[in-house]
């Protein structure tokens, strides 16, 4: 809907007016686009970029959260990112905009597994399959980080940071570690980490390229007129977000959910503090159909193949996907009731039919 | 001009037009190359809005 209202502007409207002062150009099909260029999450349905004819980037415009493709993608905006694409190409032309790096070339020829997934079968290079096929790749060398690679684009809400969609990057609620930071409603993020931002796909392109292990970040905002430069102590897991949606192989299909326990109820089991013991919430149809685990709805789940704790994760879910390998199948400590049961648990990969 | 030019001079023409084709009669042009936007960046002086977007 979203990508129809901007195809279509007419040329009569605000929006259409502003386009009407760009090359206009709308790309489906991958196979011959710099892709290490075009860097975005590649799980979104549309992104945009606004660059010259020296393909330096001017900004982004995209991004979404768990919650829904459309969540950060509103007509307003679009036009303060068109309006500020404008202004940005005035300061190139008069020389008074710094060039940026060119990233290194990358193509999805690039990727075996891609080419004979696509190329060689005569079906088109989609986006996801690019993000998906680059860390099956990854996966195979040894590099696949899936705190990096697979839990891409955080949600700035994690940390406390509600915008005014249709204003850009005008702050519109804080909570958490952004209300921790100094950061007030009616706030204009114009830089994250001291890089520029314009638009909400800016600061989450650059938000996602944070070390997962950072504790602390900084970003600048414009508040009435005056620049503040505001640091963030980050909390656990501000990178964590509800990766389901992405459909990505090397995830772990374990068709459960849980939450971890409190302290208190990890006390009153006689259980660590640090320990990832948590409680199924609900299981997925699939499990059954694939035979997948037994596991119940109020099962505690202690233990992955003996193993209790972990720095990173809190859930055993969390656990699994982090640290299994998708097809792998492992061994559960489960709490029913009175009783401590060893249950197997295995894992699907998921693929791709076409 | 090359004998193998313009042979292809035709072809060549018709893909750029092709991509040149607006999209609706009132509505903004959208090329579908992304080198032809190029192109047309150079000859205007205008930056490029691009869009990747999955075919629907």
């Amino acid at each position: 809907m979203f990508d129809a209202q901007v195809v279509l502007s007419p040329k009569s409207s605000s929006r259409g007016r502003l386009m009407e002062q760009y090359v206009c150009a709308r790309i489906t099909r991958m196979d011959d686009i710099d892709i290490g260029l075009f860097d975005y999450d590649r799980n979104n349905t549309l992104y945009f970029f606004i660059l010259n004819a020296d393909e330096q980037i001017y900004l982004r415009y995209g991004g979404r959260d768990s919650q829904s493709p459309d969540s950060y993608l509103n007509l307003e905006s679009i036009e303060l990112a068109l309006r500020h694409g404008l202004e940005l190409h005035k300061r190139h032309l008069a020389g008074d905009l710094p060039k940026t790096p060119r990233p290194k070339p990358m193509f999805a020829r690039d990727f075996p597994l891609l080419v004979k997934r696509t190329f060689d079968q005569g079906n088109c290079v989609e986006c996801h399959l690019i993000g998906d096929f680059q860390n099956q790749h990854r996966e195979l060398d040894g590099t696949l980080d899936k705190m990096t690679h697979l839990y891409r684009s955080p949600d700035l809400k994690t940390i406390g940071i509600f915008l005014d969609v249709p204003k850009g990057l005008v702050v519109k609620e804080v909570r958490g570690a952004a209300q921790e930071a100094g950061m007030r409603p009616g706030d204009r993020i114009t830089a994250f980490q001291g890089t520029p931002v314009w638009t909400f796909g800016d600061l989450q392109y650059y938000y996602d390229k944070l070390p997962r292990n950072a504790t602390s970040m900084k970003m600048t905002v414009d508040r009435a007129g005056q620049a503040a430069e505001l640091t963030f102590t980050l909390p656990v897991r501000w990178w964590l977000t509800d990766v389901r949606w992405r459909q990505s192989t090397v995830d772990p299909r374990a068709y459960f959910d849980s939450r971890p326990l409190t302290d208190a109820e990890k006390k009153q089991r006689g259980l660590p503090g640090d320990s990832f013991a948590s409680e199924v919430t609900r299981v997925d149809p699939f499990a059954q159909m694939m035979k997948s685990h037994a596991l119940q709805v109020g099962d505690i789940i202690v233990a992955v193949d003996g193993v209790g704790r972990d720095e990173v994760a809190n859930t055993a879910e969390l656990f699994i996907r982090l640290r299994k390998k998708a097809g792998d199948d492992v061994t559960l400590d489960v709490l029913r009731g009175t009783d401590r049961i060893k249950m197997p648990l295995k894992t699907f990969r998921m693929s791709f039919r076409k | 001009m090359k004998p193998g030019i313009a042979l292809f001079r035709p072809v060549l023409l018709a893909a750029a037009v092709a991509a040149l084709a607006p999209s609706q009669e009132d509505g903004i042009t959208w090329l579908t190359s992304y080198s032809a936007a190029i192109q047309e960046a150079r000859r205007t002086g205008k930056p490029i809005f691009l869009e990747f977007r999955c075919e629907p």
